[in-house]
């Protein structure tokens, strides 16, 4: 399991696409491939060795020739590593071997599509042109057995469909994962975890919280805990618009959990509804170290740290202080 | 199949074992540094249980896959004892080993799945998942 | 595996190593118990930053430890409890109630020295 050779970016890619050879032999029975299949295929392998190069410029001609293929035939580079991957797939698609080794290195080109922008749709009319063509050649081999010839092009169509399932999931998955990332960057942004000071870290929580983000917020703040080395958290809900008792639970969780690490934390903008709401509905919030407003609950977290609070005006100092 | 390990429990030193077993196999299929440790505990609530309680079992971790998501499942069984009251077992605080009664229910909440299966005389089955987010 | 134990001044620290097993603690128990007694020790810190599990068990033992430990006199500081382990902890439904907590070992030292100061002034 400790694999100290670095995997390469299309194994990481089938590692979390769950491309094992369970799953890639359950892909081969999708496609209803079987033995008879592979005697087919191998029975027109030299009539596809033959002409590689052809099939794979039918491909290639075909996306330059229409808009939509130009995203990877304008750029020249590409299209030369792609062409080379291209002419290894056809060599592979008649070789006979189509377990794991064989999915994963579809993946290369699946990634490269992805990557300049190739709509699927584009590519699979790019590869039916070129099947077309494999299957006029196999069928031009042997005139005196079209029926025969049909079946092996038939045969290899099925790797055909394999593969296409293949990169179709793989454009998918890496589609969808840009769309995880963004949504992990958003929700990161907005539970912010500022440091305030030395040892003090201000969490204001903006928003509707479910049980996704509770758990975001949680981790964040603990591991900036840890990172900023805080005592003090000053954990702000003025902007919670309601909470219930699941982000309840998740707030005690959350003041528990700091707590283990050895630092303690002031909730404030808790309001009087929201606390006689939560108090109805029967949630503890004796140990919760509450302070009407944010300014209130950073002064308390730097007398807990040590610092004094200096007002500049003496009659306020010690009162509690106006919201804003 | 490389990815199942079946991780023999009968000493509590075996209990370690499994919970890093489980975090490996966690770390491989690409759970998060957080969820591993969330798996590696609950591994560790339900092989002590089996070392508490039955003396020995097995606790098997596997990775599974299901309609495109990808998961953990973790099964702790042993031929010991059974639990006489299920539900009861499920609750917070309940313990017959004056403990703190909370390596089931809590277990449960740090999975996504979780299911006790126990037969009086014939042994205890848990079965539990996590999926990747 | 057993926990080694430091003494320092009047504290002693527990250095608890990654792959724990349910012995060692259950030693490390008896060890402190009786150590606290011997150097009349004001003061047990329990550094558990190695630790990347903390089930139910574990913390029932440093429960008990601490309690122990109060009984004769010491104070118990809980140190280095790790980000992941203590949202686990949580979500398990664990809490060390009652039990001081602090980032890391100096920090533990610092709030037992703030603890005796109190007491002592
Ligand atoms: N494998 C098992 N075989 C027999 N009985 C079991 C088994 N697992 C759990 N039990 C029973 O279920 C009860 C609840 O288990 P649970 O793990 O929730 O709490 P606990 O083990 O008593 O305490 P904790 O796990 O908090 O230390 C146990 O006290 C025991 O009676
Ligand atoms: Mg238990």
């Amino acid at each position: 399991m400790t694999d100290l050779v670095k995997e390469s970016s299309t194994q990481i890619l089938a590692r979390e696409m769950a491309l094992t050879e369970q799953s890639v032999e359950r892909r081969r029975r999708i496609v209803g491939l079987e033995p008879d299949d592979l005697a087919r295929i191998a029975g027109i392998r030299e009539v596809v060795l033959a002409q590689v190069d052809h099939f794979a410029s039918v491909f290639f001609d075909y996306l330059s020739g229409i808009e939509e293929g130009r995203v990877l035939t304008n750029n020249r580079a590409l299209t030369e590593r792609a062409r080379e991957l291209k002419r290894s797939h056809l060599i592979a698609m008649v070789g006979g071997d189509y377990g794991r080794a064989y999915a994963e290195q579809r993946l290369e080109l699946a990634v490269l599509y992805g990557r300049v922008g190739l709509e699927l749709r584009v590519f699979i009319a790019a590869f039916h042109r070129l099947l077309r063509s494999i299957g006029e050649a196999v069928m031009k081999s042997t005139p005196q057995a079209p029926l025969e010839a049909f079946a092996s092009f038939m045969a290899l169509k099925k790797i055909a469909f394999f593969d296409i399932g293949v990169i179709v999931d793989a454009v998918v998955f890496e589609r969808e994962r840009v769309i995880r990332q963004q949504q992990d960057a958003i929700r990161e942004l907005s539970t912010p975890v500022l440091q305030v000071r030395a040892r003090l870290l201000l969490l204001p929580i903006i928003g509707v919280i479910d049980t996704h983000r509770a758990r975001l917020i949680t981790d964040s703040l603990l591991k900036a805990i840890r990172a900023n080395r805080a005592k003090v958290v000053v954990m702000d809900v003025t902007g919670v618009a309601t909470i219930d008792s699941k982000v309840a639970n998740h707030l005690m969780q959350t003041v528990t959990a700091a707590k283990l690490m050895g630092a303690s934390v002031i909730v404030t903008g808790l309001s009087a509804e929201v606390a006689q709401s939560l108090v109805a509905l029967g949630i503890d919030l004796t140990t919760l170290n509450t302070i009407g407003d944010l300014q209130g609950g950073m002064d308390e977290a730097e007398r807990a740290l040590g610092y004094r609070v200096v007002s500049m005006d003496p009659r306020r100092d010690g009162a509690p202080l106006s919201p804003g | 199949m490389s990815d199942s390990v079946v991780v023999p429990i009968e000493r509590e030193t075996d209990i370690v074992c499994a919970r890093q077993k489980g975090r490996a196999l966690a770390a491989a299929a690409g759970f998060l540094s957080t969820d591993q440790t969330l798996l590696a505990t609950a591994i560790s609530e339900v092989a002590r249980n089996i070392v508490s309680y039955a003396g020995k079992g097995t606790v098997t971790l596997q990775t599974v896959q299901e309609g495109g998501r990808r998961g953990l499942s973790i099964v702790a069984s042993d031929n010991g004892p059974g639990i006489e009251n299920v539900e009861l077992a499920m609750r917070d605080g309940y313990s017959t080993g004056k403990s703190l009664g909370l390596g089931l229910p809590g277990a449960k909440r740090l999975m996504d799945s979780f299911a006790l299966e126990s037969v009086v005389g014939v042994g205890t089955k848990v079965t539990m998942t996590k999926w990747l987010r | 595996m057993p926990v080694p134990v430091l003494k320092q001044g009047s504290v002693l620290i527990a250095s608890i190593q990654a792959a724990l097993s349910d012995r060692d603690l259950v030693e490390l128990r008896d060890d402190l118990a009786d150590r606290v007694g011997r150097h009349r020790s004001r003061g047990v810190v329990i550094d558990v930053t190695a630790l990347d599990v903390l089930d139910s068990f574990a913390t029932r033992t440093i429960r008990s430890i601490a309690y122990t430990a109060k009984l004769r006199g010491a104070e118990t500081v809980v140190v280095g409890i790790q980000p992941e382990v203590a949202f686990a902890m949580v979500q398990l439904g664990l809490s060390l109630d009652g039990i001081e907590t602090a980032l890391d070992l100096e920090e533990g030292m610092a709030l037992l020295q703030a603890r005796e100061a109190e007491r002592v002034g």
